[in-house]
């Protein structure tokens, strides 16, 4: 008889398993709960209101960053979005020197600690003489965004064959045409999440717009920065909220939307990255 | 048009960009550092070894040190208390697995600066476990938990844990069990069957987490300056001063380029082992 582990008991598994998502979602339930809280406290719950909600819209500075983290985010989800997905079809059809080369070229972004990532944005604009602005910001968002689109389209180019494109070519179609009429739509669930993830990611990233940042139009996390710096308020507990629904609705999009057309782990497998 | 040339035309759009906006910017940092401050307090290119010979003082050389002992902890941390929630969900989420998976990710996308404020709201000394442990008579006075190294690395880990467990779950997953049936009968005992069945069925996943979770890390200041103090600064915090409070930006570039040469050999490996397809890539 075999003896049974602890990695095969699922009752240790469930319960180790069960403080890890607790773990994870304190902090969180501490967040959205003191949100609604009626006192100026971050001990104390006293009672539900929607005070420090109306602070935050109150606030014209607050208001105006959150519309310009959407607007950073929704530029940057079109523009990294048409050139990943282009650059994944590239790589995973192209078997030239070129492509391994970009390859190499596209996953470094994804390695680099932000930091680094933030300072060379932040040198190339001097550099150039580009004062920081709303674009710089842009700019250095769709640069890291990319890489991240073409892991999630290529994971689900590789599941296509090249059969179908084939087929349409000894049909008559061009190569521009079977990419258009074949490829675009196989992919397009793909990269529609893959635009989501990259909206999520941009209107939640903090280190980039940190350093690419101009004096007037700053988003909504570097604005969060100078508020937590300059002393705790509650009206932080309301925007991360109000931050956290519109990231999570995008990130909830971009996992249903896979699923809507039949491919059920495809969720996951944009999540996880992985391919095959 | 030949193929390849035809498909070549898909990839330059995307990869001048990255090479114009990203890998030119990077030899540009390179170039700074070895650069000075000019009397306008504006860095200034140049071929001197004056900021490396900086970076290797007294002062800078454990914060370095401190930076990566600190990412290492935090690595093995989260191996330890991802690797069992995610066999977990891979071996026995059944029909809730994808449920599971999509739960880890939520925290992941609330927005980093929020997380860690919340980990301030609840370690400060007059914070709410502090609050709780007094008032249920556990300690007289509040326990100092904020301002110290564990504050920084459980922020760390909190950070970053879902690139450990996310490339855990989908090697583990890929994993077929019939092997730990098959070690099982072979070694008998399941901790043999553990160390040399499925640690090594899931070292792809092992080694990409930790290299995913290592990086960021090394360069992460947001843990140490929320949760910690002076004497858990990083080295992301040192160069972050040198970039804004200090204004040096050449010796700022030497530290990052310094940090670089650190995870040089990570970044190294992984992109070996995911260009070649082995490792889970993120």
């Amino acid at each position: 008889m075999n003896t049974v582990s602890a990695f095969d008991k699922p009752h240790f598994l469930r319960i180790f398993t069960g403080l890890v998502y607790l773990f994870l979602f304190v902090p969180i339930a501490v967040v959205v709960l003191f949100s609604f809280n009626s006192q100026k406290s971050l001990q104390v719950m006293d009672g539900l209101s929607l005070r420090w909600y109306e602070d935050f819209w109150n606030d014209p500075t607050l208001r105006d960053s959150l519309f310009t983290s959407i607007e950073i985010a929704l530029i940057t989800m079109v523009v990294a979005t048409v050139l990943g997905t282009a650059l994944a079809i590239g790589l995973v059809r192209a078997r030239s020197g070129t492509s391994s080369s970009a390859n190499v070229l596209m996953l470094v972004p994804l390695i680099t600690p932000e930091i680094v990532a933030g300072i060379s944005a932040l040198l190339i604009f001097s550099q150039l003489g580009i004062a920081l602005s709303f674009w710089t910001i842009v700019l250095a968002h769709i640069t890291f965004s990319i890489s991240y689109v073409t892991i999630v389209v290529r994971g689900r180019l590789a599941s296509i064959g090249l059969d179908v494109e084939e087929a349409a070519q000894d049909l008559g179609a061009s190569r521009w045409g079977s990419v258009r009429l074949v490829l675009v739509p196989a992919l397009w669930p793909a990269v529609v999440a893959a635009g989501l993830l990259i909206f999520a990611l941009s209107f939640d990233d903090f280190v980039l717009s940190f350093f690419t940042t101009g004096e007037q139009t700053q988003p909504l996390p570097v604005r969060i920065w100078s508020m937590i710096r300059f002393g705790v308020s509650p009206t932080v507990n309301a925007v991360g909220t109000v931050m956290m629904v519109v990231s999570i609705s995008a990130v909830a999009l971009a996992v249903l939307i896979p699923r809507l057309f039949g491919r059920r782990e495809s969720g996951v497998k944009v999540l996880t990255g992985s391919e095959g | 048009m030949n193929a390849s040339r035809f498909w070549n035309w898909f990839v330059y759009p995307g990869a001048l960009w990255i090479a114009l906006l990203f890998a030119v910017p990077l030899f540009l940092v390179l170039a700074l550092s070895f650069g000075h401050v000019d009397d306008l307090g504006r860095g200034v290119y140049g071929f001197q070894l004056t900021n490396y010979a900086d970076v290797f003082n007294a002062t800078y050389v454990p914060v370095l040190l401190r930076s990566v002992g600190y990412a290492l902890i935090t690595v093995i941390l989260c191996l330890g208390i991802g690797y069992p929630a995610a066999y977990f969900i891979a071996r026995f989420g059944g029909k809730y697995r994808y449920a599971l998976v999509a739960a880890l990710v939520i925290p992941f996308f609330v927005n980093y600066l929020v997380r860690t404020y919340a980990w301030v709201a609840l370690l400060a000394d007059e914070g709410l476990i502090n609050n709780a442990i007094v008032d249920l008579g556990l300690t007289q006075a509040p326990i100092q938990m904020i301002n110290t190294p564990f504050a920084v690395i459980g922020g760390l880990v909190y950070g970053y844990i879902i690139f450990m467990i996310l490339p855990l779950y989908v090697s583990i997953e890929r994993m077929d069990p019939s092997i730990v049936e098959a070690g099982k009968d072979l070694y008998g005992s399941p901790f043999q069957t553990f160390i040399h069945v499925t640690l090594p069925a899931t070292q792809p996943g092992i080694l990409a987490g930790s290299v995913l979770v290592f990086l960021p890390t090394v360069g992460d200041f947001v843990s140490a300056q929320l949760l910690g103090g002076p004497d858990t600064y990083m080295v992301g915090n040192l160069i972050q001063d040198q970039f804004f409070a200090a204004s040096d930006w050449p010796f700022g570039s030497a530290l990052t380029v310094v940090m670089m040469l650190f995870l040089a050999v990570w970044m190294v490996l992984y992109l070996r082992r995911a260009t070649r397809g082995e490792a889970e890539v993120l």
